[in-house]
């Protein structure tokens, strides 16, 4: 279970920087990744996309080289531990790159007539960053899993 | 100007009733992020297909949102449990209006 | 084979080679943990150091050695807080499969933006503290005392009481513990090693020709490719004709790709002669009209455009210059550059059994093996890079692996041969990745006074960035290329830099400085024109407008070594220029006499340089040495020209650069590391060279040149 610090919701004046930093702060969000200050950009888009629901690490499973030459095409699979019966499955997956322009690359929505919460695809990294992988199940929970990948080029004169 | 191409699908053509089998989709298209620039410095304004979406028996089973991290040429492997012979429908389409369609047959023994 | 299977055979290959064969394989030193005595690896006291049981400390090094000293500065860093006997100490290249398999354990492995010593002293040095850490605690925990009652040098651990052992016999030990998290490091005014300048380890085989060199690898079958490119950038491969070459001597094979195609042969001259013979047709694309003065026009777009984007606004430049006593105005031009690397492009590939190896020297050993993996579909733990010594980097060899890609493709085409794929000269100088060309347009306001109260510069130049981190151009503006006027240190009240990008189909690279080759040109000679233009002298104009930057410090101390205060002797003329760069603060005189009206006699040439701290003081004089050479070079020589859509160069007889006959007898390094940062040293110093140089030029003749090579204004460097 997520550790959540609540803190006072800001006062309704207040500015969007004050929202962001106690979102930063309030982290009710344990991305699966070792502790690092948590990215405004990435968080406010997973506030954004999944509420105050608590992201846990766990279930899914991100698969992403760790290096790549120039990002352009970045081959990835997300894989969901799931029986996708009508009781228990995955409805949605989620892809987000923190330090690319916009943090959303795709979102997937499936059922049970998938049989296997899996999907792959080709991605766009434009730098070095944490690339994280959310999924939602059909009782509402939501699990993550992320990894970092080197993007070569980017690093030069 | 939409820029959408043509759709290339792989559905394996027969599969035993309850097996989960692979769907390979893919549609030609530049994928403008939004964030080039040309070469004098100016924005490349974006084009990008927007949503792909596959259905069985005239059923939805497969749906992605796309945003301008997808590479060029979006390209998607999923799944799908054989139920019935029936008809699947690939339907791409990007945010000038541009749509493109695939379809295959699964035959379901 | 498995890989250890292939090690063992590798090994075993090259230990029997390096016994009977001799020559090319003398002087190719196996790392140092496949030599361990009994085969077994000898114990990491954390990843960075293996210690061998006689003392032999292996120290694993990130970054490339290009020439510019990195392999043994990290090293130094190291030690210096491991307390070892420096006598034995080994660097080797930290093995690039591994650390993707250890999920980057040895962090950054690019070496460029002179960051190699700057970026990694912090964390390498802490290696060495926690080893030493390490080491002393297992030494305490064998006789039964505390670790803070022993003490370490040279290797060598003792207790009061009389014990006394080496790093090598507790290294097992140590390796056993857990890697102290944040060892304290040395106060820098208790270092022994750092700020010396300890033999370096890759001088000697260089100099005697021992060293070996990608194309130097000879393993079992090895054979030899040449290629060729579509000369005109961006075109492809329409055509080729195999038939007309494969019964050729030696011609094994011919292998293509989209834009290029490559003859494999069982030597090198042969294989080029192939590809010279064989029928190829290109696809040219678009750019088949381009030339450099259509490139011409088309920048001066950029500098007569109404709108273009701004890199940074100071005050209120109009007034500044409505109210302004005296308005000068000048452009300046500089040409595309080629890195010109003494070691022409060259990459070893061989595919066997689903793995991949590569030879190759480059300056991002992740960059090539990230290459190698997308290119061959193999991944990333079955391909091994083994990182050489690189004839010259420069910025060539990082982010631009396409001989990697080529020798690799060829590679996958002949499974289980390796392949040595060689760049000619020709190719190395057509298919370069360019300093970019660029026309700076600057105008200045002085008041009645004489100060200097306005400046516009503007811009109109290829970006470089734009084509590997596209996201870094915010509103048309290029971060790295505006450099030297976006962020100036120069207290102007009112100042406006403006940036127009103008990308030709040329393609553009990091050529070492980068922007500070060409931007300083423009700014450091403009800023003596507004000198002279106010009456001033160019040292005592610039001093009030560096007040407390640390820019003010090397100028002042090298117009103290040119004793800029009295006049010079007679026929010498002096330049000055300053210039911040990678961290750096740098300043340059260049006194030059002439003879006759055409001829420069280069006779000095001073450099001062504050790198905050400094790892090893030969290696910076050393790089204050090539870094004029490389300055004075450019200045007079260099040029690359295009011509129906391609580069006109093709070797160095039509792009010639600094002769050793030319190179000035006084090169003065002077060393103001004013501490407390680490800057870098290996591009900072080229800065202020050529518009010194340039400034001299003006002193001597009366002639302003604004625009690069001075070969083209008649000049020559005395013999």
């Amino acid at each position: 279970m997520t550790a959540v610090t609540t803190h006072p919701a800001p006062p309704p004046q207040a500015g969007r920087r004050r929202v962001l930093r106690a979102i930063a702060a309030g982290a009710c969000v344990a991305l699966a990744r070792p502790a690092e200050p948590a990215r405004e950009h990435l968080e406010l888009a997973l506030r954004e996309t999944f509420g105050q629901r608590p992201i846990r690490p766990g279930k899914v499973r991100l698969e992403l080289p760790k290096l790549a030459e120039s990002g352009n095409v970045v081959p990835v699979t997300i894989s969901v531990e799931s029986p996708m019966t009508e009781r228990d499955h995955v409805k949605s997956i989620y892809l987000f790159a923190e330090k690319n322009p916009l943090p959303r690359i795709l979102e997937v929505h499936i059922g049970p007539h998938n049989g296997r919460a899996q999907v792959a695809s080709r991605v766009r990294l434009s730098t070095s960053q944490w690339v994280t992988a959310v999924a939602v199940l059909s009782d509402d929970s939501v699990w993550s899993a992320a990894r970092e990948i080197e993007v070569t080029v980017s690093s030069c004169g | 100007m939409s820029r959408l191409g043509r759709g290339r699908v792989r559905v394996p053509e027969r599969a035993a009733k309850g097996e989960i089998v692979e769907i390979r989709a893919m549609v030609e298209h530049p994928m403008e992020s939004g964030f080039r620039v040309d070469n004098m410095g100016r924005t490349i304004p974006r084009h990008i297909v927007e949503s792909f979406t596959c259905t069985y028996g005239g059923s939805e089973v497969f749906r992605v949102r796309l945003h301008p991290a997808v590479s060029t040429n979006p390209y998607f492997v999923f799944y799908v449990v054989a139920t019935m012979t029936a008809e699947l429908v690939f339907t791409w389409t990007d945010d000038q209006g541009g749509t493109a369609t695939e379809k295959a047959v699964l035959a379901v023994h | 084979m498995t890989a250890q299977s292939f090690e063992q055979t590798r090994r075993d290959f090259l230990v029997r080679t390096a016994a009977t064969t001799g020559a090319l394989v003398i002087g190719f030193k196996l790392p140092a943990t496949v030599l361990a005595a009994d085969g077994a690896q000898a114990p990491e006291v954390t990843h960075w150091i293996v210690i061998q049981p006689d003392d032999t400390v292996v120290i694993r090094i990130a970054r490339s050695e290009l020439g510019q000293g990195t392999f043994t500065g990290l090293a130094q860093l190291v030690a210096e807080e491991l307390e070892c006997d420096w006598s034995k100490v080994q660097p080797e290249y930290a093995d690039v499969n591994e650390h993707v398999r250890r999920n980057r354990i040895f962090k950054d492995m690019s070496t460029g933006g002179s960051r190699g010593i700057r970026d990694s002293q912090e964390y390498v040095r802490k290696a060495g503290a926690a080893a030493r850490e390490m080491l002393v605690a297992a030494a305490a925990q064998q006789w039964g005392v505390a670790a803070a009652e022993c003490k370490v040098a040279n290797s060598v651990i003792s207790h009061p009481s009389g014990k006394r052992t080496t790093f090598g016999k507790v290294a097992a030990a140590a390796s056993k513990l857990e890697v102290p998290a944040d060892p304290k490091l040395k106060d820098p005014k208790d270092w022994k090693l750092i700020g010396t300048s300890p033999a370096r380890f890759d001088i000697p085989d260089k100099t005697t020709g021992k060293q070996i060199y990608t194309a130097d690898v000879r393993l079992p079958g090895l054979v030899h490719a040449s290629v060729v490119q579509c000369p005109v950038f961006g075109g492809k491969l329409k055509s080729h004709d195999p038939s007309k070459v494969s019964a050729m001597r030696g011609v094994k094979r011919v292998v293509a790709g989209e834009d290029w195609v490559a003859v494999v042969a069982d030597n090198w001259w042969r294989a080029n002669n192939a590809l010279k013979a064989m029928p190829v047709e290109w696809n040219v694309g678009d750019n088949g009209n381009v030339s450099s003065e259509s490139i011409m026009q088309f920048l001066r777009t950029g500098i007569d455009a109404n709108d273009v984007p701004v890199a940074r606004k100071d005050g209120d430049v109009q007034s500044a210059f409505a109210g302004a006593q005296k308005v000068i105005e000048a452009e300046y031009y500089t040409p595309y550059l080629n890195h010109a690397t003494m070691e022409p492009q060259t990459a070893t590939a061989l595919y066997k059994d689903d793995r991949l190896d590569v030879w190759v020297g480059t300056q991002n050993g992740e960059a090539t093996i990230a290459a190698a993996s997308e290119t061959a579909g193999v991944p990333l733990e079955n391909v091994y890079v083994h990182k050489m010594h690189a004839g010259g980097g420069f910025g060539r060899r990082g982010p631009h692996q396409e001989y990697t890609k080529q020798a690799v493709k060829i590679a996958m085409a002949m499974p289980g041969i390796p392949v040595c794929l060689q760049w000619s000269r020709e190719e190395d100088m057509r298919q370069g990745r360019y300093r970019p060309v660029g026309i700076i347009k600057l105008r200045g306001a002085l008041d009645a006074q004489g100060n200097w109260v306005g400046w516009h510069a503007r811009q109109a130049d290829q970006s470089i960035i734009v084509t590997v981190r596209p996201t870094m151009i915010k509103d048309g503006v290029d971060p790295i290329n505006t450099r030297c006027f976006a962020d100036n240190p120069y207290a102007v009240p009112n100042f406006t830099n403006e940036y127009a990008m103008r990308n030709t189909h040329v393609p553009p690279g990091f050529w070492r400085a980068v922007a500070h080759t060409n931007n300083p040109l423009a700014r450091e000679c403009f800023i003596d024109e507004l000198a002279l233009a106010a009456g001033k002298d160019p040292y005592q104009f610039r001093r009030p407008l560096l007040q407390g930057k640390k820019d003010l410090g090397v100028l002042d101390a090298v117009a103290k070594a040119a004793n800029w205060a009295q006049k010079p002797a007679r026929g010498v003329h002096r330049g000055i220029a300053v210039v911040d760069s990678y961290g750096s603060f740098t300043a340059s005189v260049v006194e030059i006499a002439m003879k006759g009206d055409n001829t420069i006699d280069v006779q000095r040439v001073i450099v001062a340089i504050d790198c905050g701290y400094i790892c090893h003081r030969d290696a910076v004089v050393a790089q204050v040495q090539g870094g004029v050479i490389w300055g004075l070079s450019s200045a007079m020589h260099e040029e690359i020209t295009i011509k129906d859509g391609r580069v006109e160069q093709s070797n160095f007889s039509d792009y010639p650069v600094l002769r050793l006959a030319e190179v000035p007898p006084k090169i003065e390094t002077i060393l103001v590391p004013s501490g407390g940062f680490w800057g870098g040293v290996g591009e900072p110093p080229i800065g202020a060279v050529i518009p010194a140089l340039c400034n001299a030029l003006f002193a001597a003749t009366g002639k302003r040149v604004r625009s690069l090579p001075l070969r083209h204004h008649g000049f020559t460097y005395a013999t």
